[in-house]
């Protein structure tokens, strides 16, 4: 069934995943999908093809593994579930079983971020350090719930393994009209134009740094808001653009480690091609366990909440 | 199911032939170590001797000339530490060149090293080391085998050390609950871990039944017997029956050679010249007694 919508709508990420594969299924006849006991929202690709469809239990590692070995037999395997766990308790079958041979898994999964109010077991908040350190793996990190399934779409033919982060994915703002921007996986969006600063972010936080463009412009602070959804490999050409075009003013903002995520590959690519800025100042979640709250309220906790991503704007457009 | 013939059925080895077999495989094996400078994971490597010659030369359907076959066996070596022992068995089957192994092991760019690498060497199934892998991308391949309704077997082999990972008790519960009756996974049950003795530190005792209380198919036999391991490997389940077989081969860590036997010292190592010859010598009085 095709999905329907409206922009600014709420919408279930995860049931894009489902429908997504469910197509996907009829195209592709060597696409599998595994889960370990993860995917209420698999149910449809599970009903249609039942023996492409693997649930191990609770096992990531054995999970990664097997997908894995689909592959190698060439298969598409796509693996479906919690991030924390699929990025940490199976991060070495994902690095030595499917990154080293190079090997086309998708790895496709939810509680990116201080999202779901599970506390720190139930938090993915280190694994776009961790899949970013990984040879051949792309990484993304999706807000818009539309394009999880375009991005799903494209990396059915994409040779090597590839991350796909999403947040809960349980009610989701649909942020672009469809059509609306080019969506290839490796470049960035421009989710907002605007030449007095740019902030970078991705995923959950997409929405919040619009609604901060949007509250800036009240006070006529023309503030341009970059998705970039693919953290792997970087849209270096885009960042150097923002900072000819914004003043050399970056923000950074996202629901991931301060250190170790986007900032730290805008960073790298700003010191690596001796880009000049005039400011610089990432928000992200600082060394600690975060505890237990609603999304937003962790945010703002955190300190990078929508008062403080406009306050960081604030203070990289007044920096002389 | 009728297997599929890639090997050369018409003139099967003989036991005899095939312990011949085992005994150069040995050999070669000793020779590598006699002249590759660094550490060669030579006890585990004579421990899977016998195990990886019936494989290579008795029980797998393979093909050196057409290693993409799509319905050739697949095989996953586990215990990747011993890749150098794989690579002969495969070199004395025709995959590669035994004299391009010994010239280039462990040299820059070569394709042969400690632990093998598939797009180094894409004669090998899987790229594997770290312990606890091989099962579950087997289990992959064999609900891949599954799922295509091809007939071939995937069979892999681990160390009985390497069964201590967990992933090898999850890619275990996998292959029974999809019934997985293509998949074999041979263990070479040497009793030894890298600085122990098994059941010195870590009890895997009762270790058949575990596996039997995974829901798999147990067969236990003498893994230096070539006769048991022929008739091992005769008498699997045919690959479309839904029970995963395990093989539990007692072996002896460093067999055939006295001063390696059942020696912790031997776990990895390097002879020198004089070693060689000590080495040479022993596996060869070894042989004799084993033929009285």
């Amino acid at each position: 069934m095709p999905v329907t919508f409206t922009f600014g709508e709420m919408l279930s990420a995860r049931s894009v995943i489902g429908t997504t594969l469910a197509e996907l299924g009829e195209d592709y006849d060597n696409l599998w999908v595994l889960t370990p006991d993860i995917g209420a929202t698999l149910v449809e690709f599970r009903d249609k093809y039942p023996e492409r469809f693997v649930d191990v239990g609770l096992a990531e590692q054995a999970c990664v593994g097997v997908a894995a070995g689909l592959a190698y037999d060439g298969n598409i395997p796509v693996v479906s579930g919690m991030l924390p766990f699929l990025s940490m308790r199976a991060l070495e079958q994902v690095r030595s079983d499917v990154c080293y041979p190079n090997l086309p898994v998708k790895i496709i999964g939810t509680h990116g971020g201080l999202v779901g109010n599970g506390g720190s077991t139930h938090y993915a908040v280190e694994d776009l350090a961790l899949m970013c350190a990984l040879t051949n793996m792309t990484v993304t990190s999706i807000g818009d719930p539309l394009m999880v399934g375009e991005v799903i779409r494209q990396s059915m033919t994409m040779q090597g393994p590839i991350y796909i982060r999403l947040a809960v994915g349980k009610k989701d703002k649909v942020l672009y009209e469809p059509g609306e921007h080019e969506i290839r996986i490796g470049k960035g969006i421009i989710a907002r134009q605007g030449t007095d600063a740019t902030i970078f972010t991705h995923g959950t936080v997409v929405a919040q740094a619009l609604d901060a463009a949007a509250e800036l412009a009240k006070d006529g602070h023309s503030v341009r808001v970059v998705d970039m959804f693919t953290l792997k490999p970087i849209d270096e050409e885009l960042i150097a653009q923002c900072a000819a075009e914004t003043g050399g003013r970056f923000v950074i903002v996202e629901d991931h480690l301060a250190y170790g995520g986007l900032a730290s590959r805008v960073a790298d690519v700003v010191a690596d091609r001796g880009i000049h800025l005039t400011a610089f100042e990432r928000l992200g979640i600082p060394q600690v366990y975060a505890g237990f709250g609603e999304d937003e309220e962790l945010r703002d906790k955190h300190g990078y909440g929508l008062a403080a991503t406009i306050a960081a704007t604030q203070r990289v457009i007044a920096a002389a | 199911m009728a297997q599929p013939s890639l090997q050369n059925t018409e003139n099967p080895h003989t036991v005899e032939e095939l312990e011949n077999l085992a005994f150069e495989l040995r050999s070669k094996l000793l020779h590598l170590c006699g002249t590759y400078e660094g550490a060669v994971h030579i006890g585990g490597d004579l421990s899977s001797a016998d195990i990886l010659t019936a494989l290579f030369h008795h029980g797998l359907h393979v093909d050196p000339t057409d290693i993409a076959n799509p319905t050739r066996d697949r095989f996953l070596l586990s215990k990747g530490h011993a890749a150098v022992c794989m690579y002969i068995a495969m070199s004395m089957r025709g995959f590669f060149s035994y004299d391009g192994i010994v010239d280039t092991y462990g040299q820059l760019d070569s394709a042969y090293g400690m632990h093998p690498c598939k797009v180094q060497l894409p004669g090998v199934e899987a790229s594997t080391g770290s312990l606890g892998h091989g099962l579950p991308l087997a289990v992959g391949m064999a609900l891949s085998a599954r799922g295509r309704g091809e007939s071939h077997r995937v069979v892999t082999l681990m160390g009985d050390g390497e069964t201590g990972e967990g992933s090898v008790w999850e890619a275990a519960m996998a292959a029974n609950s999809y019934e997985l009756g293509n998949l074999v996974a041979f263990i070479d049950r040497n009793r030894q871990l890298m600085t122990s003795f098994d059941e010195e530190r870590v009890f895997l005792e009762p270790y058949t039944d575990k596996w039997a209380a995974f829901g798999w198919n147990v067969v236990h036999i003498d893994g230096h017997d070539m006769g048991a391991l022929v008739q091992a490997i005769d008498a699997l389940p045919a690959s479309d029956s839904r029970k995963p077989t395990v093989v539990v081969c007692e072996t002896v860590k460093g067999k055939g050679v006295d001063f390696m036997e059942r020696n912790l010292a031997w776990h990895a190592g390097s002879l020198g010249a004089a070693d060689l010859d000590r080495a040479m010598a022993a596996l060869q009085a070894s042989r004799e007694k084993e033929s009285v």
